[in-house]
């Protein structure tokens, strides 16, 4: 009976997952700005937050080996770095391919590249520490040391990591789900120039065309000597409508608060890709994709372990 | 230390077990003495009397009254010796000992260290770095190590191997000294050495 | 453990280390060594550098570079030695386990130390680095040093009982001296620049805080890595 639902549940993921496949490529629609490159999103996220559960799960099985001293623990540990791992280059790669064409450069030091890369480099020396010593009972044991070493860093990664992207060479709230910073507030009458990442922006005129409201701002770009002006527009109903693009970027000013009356507005910077959810078929496409993939990585991570741990028990019993 | 316990002891060597399920018990005045060929288990049943290295089963108990703690637990009261024993040889044969007394908490007075490098025959020798020392006289030095904190249990492994006559009167001397107050184990191929068991434990070989 | 006997032969070890050192001044003079080709090479190869807003960014992120390698050619020595030598079983039997992970840190802090005032005084001299806040610049480099010995001598001892040590060393221990490595080079930079110390205290909150976890978790595993 178990293995009758264990045979369905197998072939039902290879559906899913092919499923998924299908549908990023044939029903999700195209996205403006982004072209094919935003379907990647629906894989590319699930990865990420997957390895990242992989190696919590490493980290636990290694702390438990510690106690319990079970080579079953460790193969345990073992294989959810594997699936971590094989999951952190798929990731790696799909940001850094999402990144070139969106944004223009492979590598941002963007916070979640950051922590991706170091993830990658943890588990590459995780490996690398294994590999090195032949002694199995201290190969375990001194791994098992590193990952949890290794864990204790990690909240000052996340928590420094934000900061990276704070040097005068990269924008600020270029974050794939849309600006998390504010923007900045601009006046005709008061602070008319900001800036916003490195971009120096000054306003110049704020004024109701129709029923859209449009400010004028003029940009300087670190870099380029000439100026250009952007005119980003809100509608009547206060959404964000026109979002010029920055020259030779492809970040886009979004108008997010305008008050013609006083000469105020609100403007921020905004990375293409933002309102890729709100399409009601890539959203569920998106979180089936979480699912499936969720469930491919548990997968693949059973079957390693259970290799893992027969071949422990196979050494035990060997040597009488 | 009053005894020392030895439960189902097995000792491995990779897949290849060399000392199988070993139970005995020794007491203070008593001196074992370990005998087998070259790679039989002498030095790793030293080892794990000593608690540097863990036995594949069974577990070690060093007993004083009622208590039974594990030989790491122990550290204060065992002294071991081997010829794999290695000292600092950047440091001078009393900085070694002063060290080793230090990091134990063992309040010995400087003479007391040099009175004992002169019983283990180094005397006039403290102030030469241990790289200086012949081979003999490292060796000797290994018996001050295993001394200098006046050990319940006392573990030799080889213990003449390095020596000449005078060496061999030292072993005596240190043998007897022990029996007085606590347990020795020594481990040897030597036949003059296995005069000195009241317990003899001979290893056999891989079959 | 007792706390007194705990402290005296933790300086049991930390004396001892450095009086071998002294004998043999083998890491101080790799180290010394190192920082002086890295900071000569990058003297010569860069020439004399425009001030510009970016410079002290720049010569931070220099220091902090050559520091970061000469920590990886000399800190994992303390143990890796004990096991080329073979001296590990005697200090084993001997130590206490804590002590001999304090004296050894002890020891790498003011190897590092040493070598990091040797850095600073190349910079100013050989790269013309211009100190605005100095007693910023020195806490933050305290700091950053607290975090680096903190992050890597319970590697060294892992590593010590390994093939291709030298390697390893670094290769486990970089990604581990990523969030230091950041958080260091830009509070150095605000050093330099003469921020004020209400834009330095973040960043040496952070050293200081990660100097702090390591230091806790290294002693809580360190009895795991020693024992045989």
């Amino acid at each position: 009976m178990a293995e009758r639902l264990a045979l369905i549940a197998k072939y039902a993921l290879g559906l899913a997952m092919a499923g998924i496949i299908y549908a990023m490529f044939l029903v999700v629609p195209q996205y403006v700005g982004l072209g094919d490159a935003g379907r990647i999103i629906i894989v590319h996220v699930p990865t990420a937050w997957v390895t990242s559960a992989a190696f919590a799960l490493s980290a636990i099985y290694s702390i438990v080996y510690l106690r319990t001293r079970s080579p079953l623990h460790d193969a345990s540990a073992v294989s959810a770095a594997e699936v971590g791992m094989l999951f952190c280059i798929f990731a790696t790669v799909t940001g850094a391919i999402f990144a070139e064409v969106v944004w223009g450069t492979f590598w941002n030091w963007d916070p979640r590249e950051t922590t991706i890369l170091v993830l990658l480099l943890i588990y590459a020396a995780y490996f690398a520490l294994r590999s090195s010593i032949d002694d199995g009972a201290r190969r375990r044991r001194l791994s098992a040391v590193y990952n949890i070493f290794a864990c204790v860093t990690m909240p000052f990664l996340l928590f420094v990591a934000p900061r990276v992207a704070d040097s005068t060479l990269h924008p600020n709230c270029a974050f794939l789900q849309g600006s998390k910073c504010e923007g900045v507030s601009l006046d005709l009458n008061g602070a008319k120039i900001s800036q916003l990442g490195d971009v120096v922006v000054e306003l110049k005129a704020v004024e109701q065309v129709g029923d859209m409201t449009r400010a004028v701002v003029e940009v300087r770009m670190p870099g380029l000597t000439e100026y250009a002006d952007l005119a980003p527009t809100m509608d009547s109903e206060g959404k964000a409508a026109d979002r010029p693009e920055f020259p030779g970027q492809s970040f886009r000013m979004i108008l997010i608060e305008a008050d013609p009356q006083a000469g105020t507005a609100r403007v921020n910077m905004q990375a293409p890709g933002t309102g890729l959810l709100s399409n009601q078929r890539t959203l569920w496409v998106f979180l089936a994709s979480n699912v499936t993939f969720g469930l491919l990585a548990l997968w693949i991570y059973r079957i390693r372990a259970t290799i893992l741990q027969v071949s422990a028990r196979l050494q035990t019993t060997e040597a009488f | 230390m009053d005894a020392i316990e030895l439960t189902d002891i097995s000792i491995d060597y990779g897949a290849r077990r060399v000392l199988s399920h070993l139970t005995l018990r020794l007491e203070r005045g008593m001196v074992m003495v370990i005998t087998g060929q070259n790679g039989s288990g002498k030095s790793s049943l030293l080892r794990v009397l000593a608690g540097l290295q863990r036995p594949s089963t069974g577990h070690v108990g060093c007993v004083t009254g009622t208590q039974a703690v594990l030989p790491a637990d122990a550290r204060q009261d065992i002294g071991w010796m081997a010829p794999d024993l290695m000292l600092y040889r950047e440091l001078t044969g009393r900085e070694n000992l002063r060290f080793f007394a230090d990091v134990r908490g063992v309040d010995i007075p400087d003479a007391a260290i040099v009175a004992l490098l002169d019983r283990v025959g180094l005397q006039g020798r403290a102030d030469d770095l241990l790289a200086t020392y012949s081979s003999g006289m490292t060796h000797r030095l290994r018996y001050a190590y295993a001394l200098l904190h006046r050990p319940s249990l006392l573990l030799l492994d080889e213990p003449s191997v390095m020596l000449d006559e005078r060496g061999h009167a030292l072993l005596e001397e240190v043998v007897a000294t022990q029996r007085l107050h606590g347990i020795t184990v020594i481990a040897t191929n030597d036949p003059r050495e296995q005069r000195f068991a009241d317990t003899l434990v001979r290893l056999e070989g891989v079959v | 453990m007792n706390n007194s006997l705990l402290w005296r032969a933790t300086k049991a070890v930390f004396v001892r280390e450095v009086r071998s050192e002294l004998r043999s001044r083998q890491a101080l003079n790799a180290v010394a060594l190192f920082a002086v080709c890295s900071i000569v090479a990058v003297s010569i190869g860069l020439g004399p550098l425009n001030r510009s807003a970016e410079l002290p960014l720049i010569h931070a992120a220099l220091v902090w570079i050559v520091l970061l390698f000469a920590a990886f050619t000399a800190l994992a020595r303390v143990f890796v030695v004990e096991e080329e030598q073979r001296t590990a079983a005697a200090l084993r039997l001997a130590a206490p386990v804590h002590a001999v992970y304090l004296g050894k840190l002890l020891f790498n802090l003011v190897l590092l130390v040493a070598l990091t005032l040797l850095v600073a005084v190349l910079a100013v001299v050989l790269l013309r680095m211009q100190v605005k806040a100095p007693t910023a610049f020195a806490v933050m480099l305290a700091a950053g040093s607290l975090g680096l010995v903190t992050g890597t001598t319970l590697i060294a001892a892992i590593i010590a009982r390994a093939s291709s040590r030298s390697t390893l060393f670094a290769v486990l221990s970089f990604p581990l001296l990523i969030p230091l490595l950041v958080t260091a080079v830009r509070g150095t930079a605000l050093a330099l620049a003469g921020a004020g110390w209400d834009r330095c205290l973040a960043p040496i909150q952070t050293l200081l805080a990660y100097a702090v976890a390591m230091f806790v978790t290294s002693l809580f595993l360190f009895a795991t890595v020693w024992e045989d």
